[in-house]
């Protein structure tokens, strides 16, 4: 085990790090959901209706 | 074959994500009124947005597959990739190198910034080999996604063909309907889902098997080139080189990985959804990889034989799917199907979108007279979209894998990934270079993997592919198609008399 220093220090930062970024992500991300659905209302209110 | 999958409680885990992933994308399409809303989300994803969208787009059923496939076959080893893409990506991210004035020129796909320095030709021809070797990538994604939700629900293999329509007609419809918007809304979800799943199995395989456990059965098996893989006859330098120069150019051109810095609100944005997203990499080879080992831990050659005849001549590939279903719960083998099925769809969903950007934007260019109206451009997005899907349904089914998947996606992706990384460069930071040179490295960079894949299928050249290997054709790839740009663009120089900074003499 202490041989393999290196796989063991990237796997303990893998996980540790991947599951602080899920959480950090999903509260952020959101919010800029939010930001791009209001800007693309904007948009769309002055570009006149969808094309669809 | 026998599984933990409960239809009572873990189906319903599954539908449920289901119907959210469909109601996200779909309820999103009445923002989507012209092109550039369809393919680049009018350009305006924030930071956080984007690294759940590339994260998800980057890991799908097919990369958990051929990573734990990796794990299974080379130890540690097999991690590395992962390794060199988080090396790339965050210089990238952090210097700006090619991205930076890429998002600057407003361009929605790499040939159209390369057009303002080589001409329409060379966008065209560049469009071609971006869609060439990226439909041969992805044609095997919706097979392999396929085979792993057989294997691991433990459905009847001859099925297949059905869980794979199934899983197309749902990605495609709200992609069809939604582009690159329904693409970021679902992206996100899926990768809430997909991490949650993913970092869950993780845990339990932790603390079921153990972290000595999996060390231990990669000392036993492979010994250190298990842990080294410079020192693995079948990888050795070359494969580490080869996963260098694969993964930089990826970074630089990878249609869906650059779509993101493309739909990225500024320069900045794009910069940093690169350098936070970076490590991703690594993990995103490493938890698989470590499930792959556990599958080579605890699967017995009685658990191999319950696998198809064809599959048990190398059941690499299928280890760990086959391990998943007999050792997750009940309950969590809902959330882990889920998860596995938000990562395929988020993959496949950017991939259909991001390829027939290519094909609209700049194959369809020389064809698309006079202004079209977004109407009509968004109808013939929908309709690529759509008949991607069918090429992928159809290929999938066809196409007779052999060798390591990772191989395989590492060679077909070096068709066009040789050739547009050296034009992103030479267009940004060389200003000698000429479409002489360009047409050469387009060319150079796809005979190499093309004429490997062709000779690894036919009977008579198959040995001499085998003797060559896909890292130093890969290499070669890469060398061939700079040393064609720069001899190309010198030639020109001298027969046109055109001069290196673009002046023609004569």
């Amino acid at each position: 085990m202490s041989n393999h220093w290196f796989w063991n220090s990237i796997a303990l930062l893998s996980i540790v790090w991947y599951s602080t970024i899920t959480i950090y992500v999903a509260i952020r991300g959101s919010f800029d959901i939010r930001h791009m659905l209001d800007r693309l209302k904007e948009t769309a209110g002055e570009n006149g209706p969808p094309a669809e | 074959m026998p599984t933990q999958f409960s239809w009572a409680v873990d189906a319903p885990i599954v539908g449920l994500y289901l119907l959210a992933t469909m109601f996200a994308g779909l309820a999103v399409r009445k923002y989507v009124g012209s092109v550039e809303t369809f393919l680049v989300a009018g350009r305006e994803m924030k930071v956080y947005l984007g690294i759940a969208s590339l994260a998800a787009t980057e890991f799908g059923i097919v990369t958990g597959m051929y990573t734990a496939q990796s794990g299974y076959k080379y130890g540690f080893s097999g991690a590395v990739p992962g390794m060199a893409q988080f090396i790339a990506m965050l210089l990238i991210g952090l210097t700006g190198f090619c991205i930076a004035p890429l998002r600057a020129s407003g361009a929605i796909t790499v040939p159209e910034m390369l057009e303002r320095k080589f001409g329409q030709r060379i966008r065209w021809a560049a469009g071609v080999v971006i869609v060439l070797g990226g439909l041969l990538n992805m044609g095997v994604f919706l097979r392999v996604g396929g085979e792993f939700l057989v294997l691991s629900v433990g459905f009847n293999y001859d099925l297949l063909k059905w869980v794979m329509t199934i899983l197309l007609v749902g990605v495609a419809v709200y992609t069809i309907m939604g582009g690159m918007l329904s693409v970021l809304i679902t992206d996100f979800l899926q990768f809430v889902v997909m991490s949650v799943g993913l970092l869950a199995v993780t845990y339990l395989i932790l603390y079921q098997i153990g972290w000595d456990k999996i060390v231990q059965t990669v000392e036993t098996n492979y010994g250190e080139k298990g842990f080294n893989p410079i020192k693995h006859p079948d990888l050795g330098w070359a494969y580490v080189i080869f996963q260098l120069l694969l993964q930089s150019a990826a970074t630089l051109t990878w249609q869906t990985t650059i779509a993101r810095v493309l739909a990225a609100k500024d320069v900045k944005t794009g910069k940093q959804v690169y350098t936070r997203t970076s490590f991703f990499f690594v993990a995103r080879f490493m938890i698989p990889a470590i499930w792959g080992i556990a599958a080579l831990a605890t699967l017995t050659a009685a658990d191999l034989a319950a696998l198809p005849p064809d599959m048990q001549k190398d059941p690499s590939l299928y280890a760990m799917p086959l391990f998943l279903g007999k050792f997750v719960p009940i309950g969590l083998s809902g959330l882990l199907i889920a998860a596995m099925l938000a990562a395929d769809m988020s993959t496949d969903s950017s991939y259909m979108l991001t390829w027939a950007s290519v094909i609209y934007n700049d194959i369809m260019a020389p064809f698309r007279k006079g202004a079209w109206s977004e109407k009509r451009g968004l109808l013939w997005n929908r309709m690529i979209v759509a008949l991607i899907g069918v090429f992928l349904l159809i290929y999938g089914l066809w196409y007779p894998m052999k060798g390591d998947l990772w191989t395989y996606l590492g060679v077909t992706g070096t068709v066009y990934l040789a050739s547009m990384s050296t034009l992103l460069i030479a267009c940004c930071y060389w200003k000698g270079a000429n479409d002489w040179g360009a047409a050469g490295a387009i060319i150079i960079g796809a005979i190499f993997p093309i004429s490997f894949l062709v000779a690894e299928q036919m009977d008579s050249t198959k040995d001499w592919a085998a003797g060559v290997g896909p890292w130093v054709s890969g290499i070669a790839a890469y060398v061939g198609a700079a040393i064609a740009m720069v001899l190309g663009s010198i030639l020109k120089w001298f027969v046109v008399g055109q001069t290196p900074e673009g002046q023609v003499t004569r």
